[in-house]
């Protein structure tokens, strides 16, 4: 019985497999991957409490793909905050901060499961892994919560993405990685998992994460993502939560529109932005450096530029609201993002 | 010189039904050749349209797809050369945590 039952599956796997692939339209044949140099350049210059900030970011992502089921992948940051010797007079001075944000091997082992091993992005939320490119977030400054539980970390990852229909996509990520003080390489002792729920009609996603310290205080870290597209409106919205008992709790929401539907082709590149957010000291103030050390409330509007597929101007104006004063946040910048294919290109 | 012409005559005369069955014959061939070749060709279209509507659903799809995956973070970008595309969408299948599915269909797409 169990052995026809086995057969059963056997046949009915072949069965699909082959309608896959009848119905499979050639595709390329020769459109095996090449490695390729991507990344981008940023030059967003901030005034905050009327303090400049000459914020200048280099950084290249590597792609190097290996047979039919591997990449390599690699993103490193070379990021130079300048500022006045005198806070608000001077000359610019700082230095350039180099990071590794992951250098990680990808194993696309089926349909359901990637591995990736290596140094990776911390899968709590998805600022992190998808939005912090600065050619990609659409406010130029980082949300308050996104010290909280995101970093790079060492170890292993099991991840991926399952039609659970034709109208819903469940996606999840679990990961273990190992302390490591290492230059350039410092990561926590973490467990933690993602997981997502995506609707593609809507394109909307919702999702949560946790994250278990396996070290120091063994702190316990919850968060929630939210991301919608509505299909006829050029509006998206975005919002990210996150919690931690001891190093405090926040959230953050944006939205933006695109002017597409107006006449003047001008104006149709446009974007209007507007995000606020309300960041809640924990247990105890100041446990995660990043963080502030008061509760802490920022709105901020901007207006990004898109010139074509690569450039991006864009402006911002924020108001920071704590117990220790009001200020201003202003930036102004540009970004651009390549993409250089390292090998032929047909 | 009568004998040579009435030869002659005789000669186009028989000659001229089997030239013409011949020609009635290869006629018929050729007819029927062309007839089972318009079967061929019409077949062959019925393929092509096939493999074009095929072609097509999957650009739609692909489409699609790209457009509830991709768009969602950023900017659509240029079609870059197919190889170059192909690594980039093994990227995405990682970071943006595409299915097995999306990763064909917007490959198919963004090659085409």
């Amino acid at each position: 019985m169990a052995k026809s039952i086995l057969k059963g599956i056997i046949c009915l796997f072949a069965a699909v497999g082959c309608a896959a692939q009848d119905s499979a339209p050639p595709l390329l044949a020769d459109s095996k991957p090449i490695p390729v140099l991507s990344g981008y350049f940023a030059f967003v210059p901030t005034w905050e409490g009327g303090s400049p900030t000459l914020v200048s970011i280099v950084s290249p992502v590597l792609l190097v793909p290996i047979g039919s089921k591997f990449i390599l992948e690699s993103r490193a940051a070379f990021e130079g905050d300048f500022e006045r010797r005198d806070g608000t007079t001077g000359d610019f001075t700082g230095a350039v901060n180099k990071s590794l944000d992951y250098l990680e091997l990808d194993y696309l082992a089926n349909r359901y499961v990637t591995v990736t091993a290596g140094r990776f992005l911390t899968p709590f939320n998805i600022y992190n892994e998808r939005l912090y490119p600065n050619w990609i977030r659409n406010t130029q400054t980082d949300p308050l919560i996104l010290p909280i539980g995101t970093g790079s970390d060492n170890g292993l990852t099991l991840r991926g993405a399952i039609d659970a229909d034709k109208s819903v996509t469940l996606n999840y990520a679990v990961y273990f990685s190992a302390l490591s003080n290492r230059d350039h390489f410092e990561s926590e002792r973490h467990a933690g998992a993602r997981a997502g729920i995506f609707i593609p009609r809507e394109r909307l996603e919702i999702g949560m994460s946790v994250q278990h310290q396996l070290q120091d205080d063994r702190l316990n870290r919850l968060g929630f993502h939210l991301q919608w597209a509505p299909p006829r409106t050029p509006f998206e919205l975005r919002s990210e939560g996150a919690y931690s008992r001891v190093e405090g709790n926040g959230l953050w929401i944006e939205g933006a529109a695109r002017f597409r539907n107006i006449r003047t082709n001008v104006l149709r590149r446009a974007q209007a932005v507007a995000r606020t957010q309300v960041f809640h000291t924990g247990s105890v103030p100041g446990a995660n450096a990043d963080l502030p050390t008061t509760d802490t409330k920022r709105t901020e509007i901007g207006l990004n530029y898109y010139l074509n597929d690569g450039w991006k101007a864009l402006a911002s104006y924020g108001r920071t609201f704590t117990v220790d004063g009001n200020s201003n946040i202003w930036t102004v910048g540009m970004t651009y993002r390549f993409v250089i294919p390292l090998g032929p290109r047909q | 010189m009568t004998t040579l012409r009435i030869f002659w005559l005789l000669m186009v005369c028989t000659a001229a039904p089997a030239f013409a069955r011949s020609e009635a014959e290869s006629s018929g061939t050729a007819a029927a050749a062309d007839s089972s070749t318009v079967v061929n060709k019409q077949k062959v279209s019925a393929q092509k349209v096939d493999v074009l509507k095929i072609n097509e659903l999957w650009m739609v799809e692909g489409e699609k797809r790209y457009r509830a995956n991709c768009g969602r973070c950023h900017q659509a970008p240029h079609k870059f050369p197919p190889r170059a595309m192909a690594t980039a969408i093994r990227h995405m299948r990682v970071r943006a945590m595409l299915t097995e599915d999306d990763v064909k269909y917007v490959t198919y797409y963004m090659t085409h």
